[in-house]
């Protein structure tokens, strides 16, 4: 499904990742793990599209093509889906038409009528429910004064209503509460199958006890640096990320 | 700016002194009504003022040279059928429908069915010659109209076809708006237009006027020359909206004034999406304290538009609210103006006044000239003001993308989104979703 070979970026002249490999197949939900800084971010964003980060070597294929060739809309309409640390707020765009545009955008990419307005409202209360979000979110503007837990519910609803092939979730956890926590590896949890990819870019260990992941990475200065099942997350836990900075800090130098 | 320019409006003088002789020739008796003798007045004290330049303050970044140059006429008005109207109706029924085309009443594309007995709607020519209206509207047009030192409201005056005579008594309530339609076509000559509008609000009254500007024909030019005049008795009501979207070479000049009187309310909005050259003068006189004023505004320009908004608060009275916000957007070449002055006077305690003008300027030789003022002489007031003149959020963009909105889509979307603040304020569901369609295909344009 993807396929990241020897990928370099930089923002801002800076080199950020160093060359990462990573090998996604279908069905299989990878967490990247890693102190700040070490560009779990950043791989995220340059999987989506964001015009920032310079990519400067290396390669990524998805569903056998290349990615860094396709605009960010492309991307979206193929199957990738980014679900944003910090979701902007766009005061004017309606809840309600922002996720109709979504839908039948979808639709039309695949050659399908729009959906008339009553099955539509149906597709969106369900999902909705799903996010545990109230349907009086649907009047209002997108993101515009939601909480910090409505927002992440926000993006989870999004993916929901998408049904991507790989959603990525980049630090989706951070800041949540335990309620909000469940909601959101809920819905990942529910969006699990054998044909969708997940890759759960975190800072916590807590999150993979309600999403068991296949692999995770450990991610530092730029590269994956080691690579294991759930496991390694406890390590993690345990140990802090001071020893993968010991262990691998001196030869990234 | 210089002699040259003074020169050329002297000959524009001369053009519309023929244009007059000629008009009044035509006539056929009707040069000794009333009407005419204001038309005359007018004339004459055309001759007298000068029209503006850029050397003027209050027009210092519009000029009036390509408007004027033209030598415009006053041509029959041609015949329309029912169907070529149905783009630009609002409602059905319920809205009482006026339509003129080139400035020309036009009764059978009109329509009164929905005008309750209290509410007078006639020919301001008529209600001159109305004993019970006469003296209201002499007094009037002498003491303001033709007191006014601008050289576009006499120039109105002087070519005036009908106007428009609109009373509506004390204590009634008029839910549906009154729409007037005004029609456009290209003409021989460019056509000069001067659609003139005197309101008049009993105490306690509530009405609401669209102005709906348009063109049949793409590249018409001509010059709408308005001049319209509310006056709220006490605790009146009044929303007056201008939609406007003429052709992309015609011209256009609003001059708009209310006078607000004890508790009185007026709401002012302007949707300004069409003309080569575009400036609204837009007044408020708050005439004792307990007023509200909304003046609301949205301008779309493409091309070479130019779109200018000169606003105007006169806060004299204690105890009155005023609300402004005006946004646009900018693309192309094309320049947009805001020119908005809040005036408290020593005795407009506790007045609150807000302004705000935010533009969107989104291409390299757009751009847009904003000067929000607030004259201050009271000392227990609340009064803000504020400018923004930026570009669309990337950040934005790029959510939408990801989410697989197209380019256009996302920037269409937040450009409206953009405008929503000022849109949400038109109270007529019907109006709002006009405006709100007339937008969007200004920005599929």
């Amino acid at each position: 499904m993807l396929s990241i070979q020897n990928l370099h970026a930089n923002i801002d002249d800076k080199q950020i990742l160093k060359g990462i490999n990573l090998e996604i197949k279908a069905g299989e939900v990878h967490a990247i793990m890693g102190p700040n800084g070490s560009g779990k971010s950043t791989l995220a964003n340059v999987l989506a599209g964001r015009e920032e980060y310079e990519v400067t070597e290396g390669s990524v294929t998805f569903m056998g093509k290349d990615l860094l060739d396709m605009e960010v809309d492309e991307r979206s309409l193929a199957g990738l889906f980014l679900a944003f640390q910090y979701p902007v707020e766009i005061p004017g765009v309606s809840m309600s038409n922002f996720l109709k545009t979504i839908v039948n955008n979808r639709r039309t990419a695949k050659g399908l009528e729009e959906l008339k307005a009553p099955e539509m409202l149906k597709l969106l209360r369900e999902k909705i429910d799903l996010v545990d979000m109230d349907h009086g979110m649907l009047k209002r503007f997108l993101n515009e004064g939601f909480s910090g837990g409505e927002k992440k519910r926000n993006e989870m609803l999004q993916m929901a209503l998408m049904e991507p092939k790989l959603a990525i979730l980049d630090e989706t956890d951070s800041g949540l509460d335990i309620d909000a926590l469940r909601i959101v590896a809920d819905a990942v949890n529910k969006l699990r199958s054998k044909d969708r990819s997940f890759l759960i870019v975190t800072h916590y260990q807590r999150l993979l006890n309600y999403i068991v992941p296949d692999f995770i990475h450990v991610l530092y200065n730029g590269r994956i640096v080691k690579s294991g099942t759930k496991d390694l997350a406890f390590e993690l836990e345990e140990r802090g990320y001071d020893w993968v900075k010991e262990e691998f800090g001196a030869a990234s130098v | 700016m210089s002699a040259e320019t003074q020169d050329r409006y002297i000959e524009t003088k001369a053009q519309l002194s023929r244009l007059f002789q000629s008009v009044e020739a035509s006539l056929n008796g009707e040069s000794s009504h009333p009407f005419h003798a204001f038309r005359r007045q007018a004339m004459d004290k055309l001759q007298d003022l000068s029209f503006p330049t850029r050397r003027d303050e209050d027009w210092k970044y519009t000029s009036l040279n390509r408007l004027l140059v033209n030598e415009y006429g006053h041509q029959a008005a041609p015949k329309l059928e029912e169907g070529q109207l149905a783009p630009f109706v609002i409602g059905g029924e319920e809205v009482i429908q006026l339509v003129f085309v080139n400035g020309t009443w036009n009764k059978e594309l009109s329509r009164l069915s929905a005008k309750p007995d209290f509410l007078v709607v006639m020919e301001l020519k008529h209600a001159l010659a109305d004993p019970q209206y006469k003296t209201l509207i002499e007094a009037e047009w002498t003491q303001w109209a033709l007191a006014s030192d601008s050289a576009l409201v006499a120039m109105n005056m002087a070519f005036a076809q009908s106007g428009l005579f609109v009373h509506i008594p004390a204590n009634k309530v008029l839910e549906n708006p009154i729409h007037c339609i005004h029609i456009h076509t290209k003409t021989d000559k460019p056509q000069l237009t001067s659609p003139q509008m005197f309101v008049v609000a009993g105490k306690s009254s509530q009405l609401t006027v669209v102005d709906s500007f348009v063109s049949l024909d793409a590249d018409a030019v001509y010059f709408s020359n308005i001049v319209n005049r509310f006056v709220l008795e006490p605790n009146a009501v009044v929303y007056h909206y201008k939609l406007q979207n003429e052709a992309l070479e015609a011209f256009q000049i609003n001059h708009t004034e209310a006078l607000v009187k004890r508790d009185g309310n007026f709401s002012s909005f302007v949707l300004d999406l069409g003309g080569r050259i575009v400036r609204n003068n837009i007044s408020a006189f708050l005439g004792d304290s307990g007023t509200h004023t909304n003046l609301f505004g949205v301008y779309l320009g493409k091309g070479e538009q130019h779109i200018d908004s000169q606003t105007f608060i006169d806060h004299a009275f204690p105890h009155c609210t005023s609300n402004e916000l005006y946004k646009g957007i900018l693309t192309d070449r094309a320049n947009g103006v805001f020119n908005g002055k809040v005036m408290v006077h020593k005795d407009a305690q506790k007045t609150n006044a807000y302004q705000q003008n935010s533009s969107l300027v989104l291409s390299e030789r757009a751009q847009m000239d904003t000067k929000p003022q607030l004259e201050i002489f009271a000392d227990d007031v609340r009064c803000s003001h504020g400018a923004t003149i930026g570009q669309l959020d990337e950040s934005s963009v790029f959510y939408l993308k990801s989410r697989g909105f197209n380019d256009e889509q996302a920037r269409s979307m937040l450009q409206h989104a953009f405008l929503i603040e000022v849109l949400e304020h038109i109270h007529l569901d019907e109006v709002r979703e006009k405006a709100e369609a007339l937008v969007f295909a200004k920005f599929d344009s």
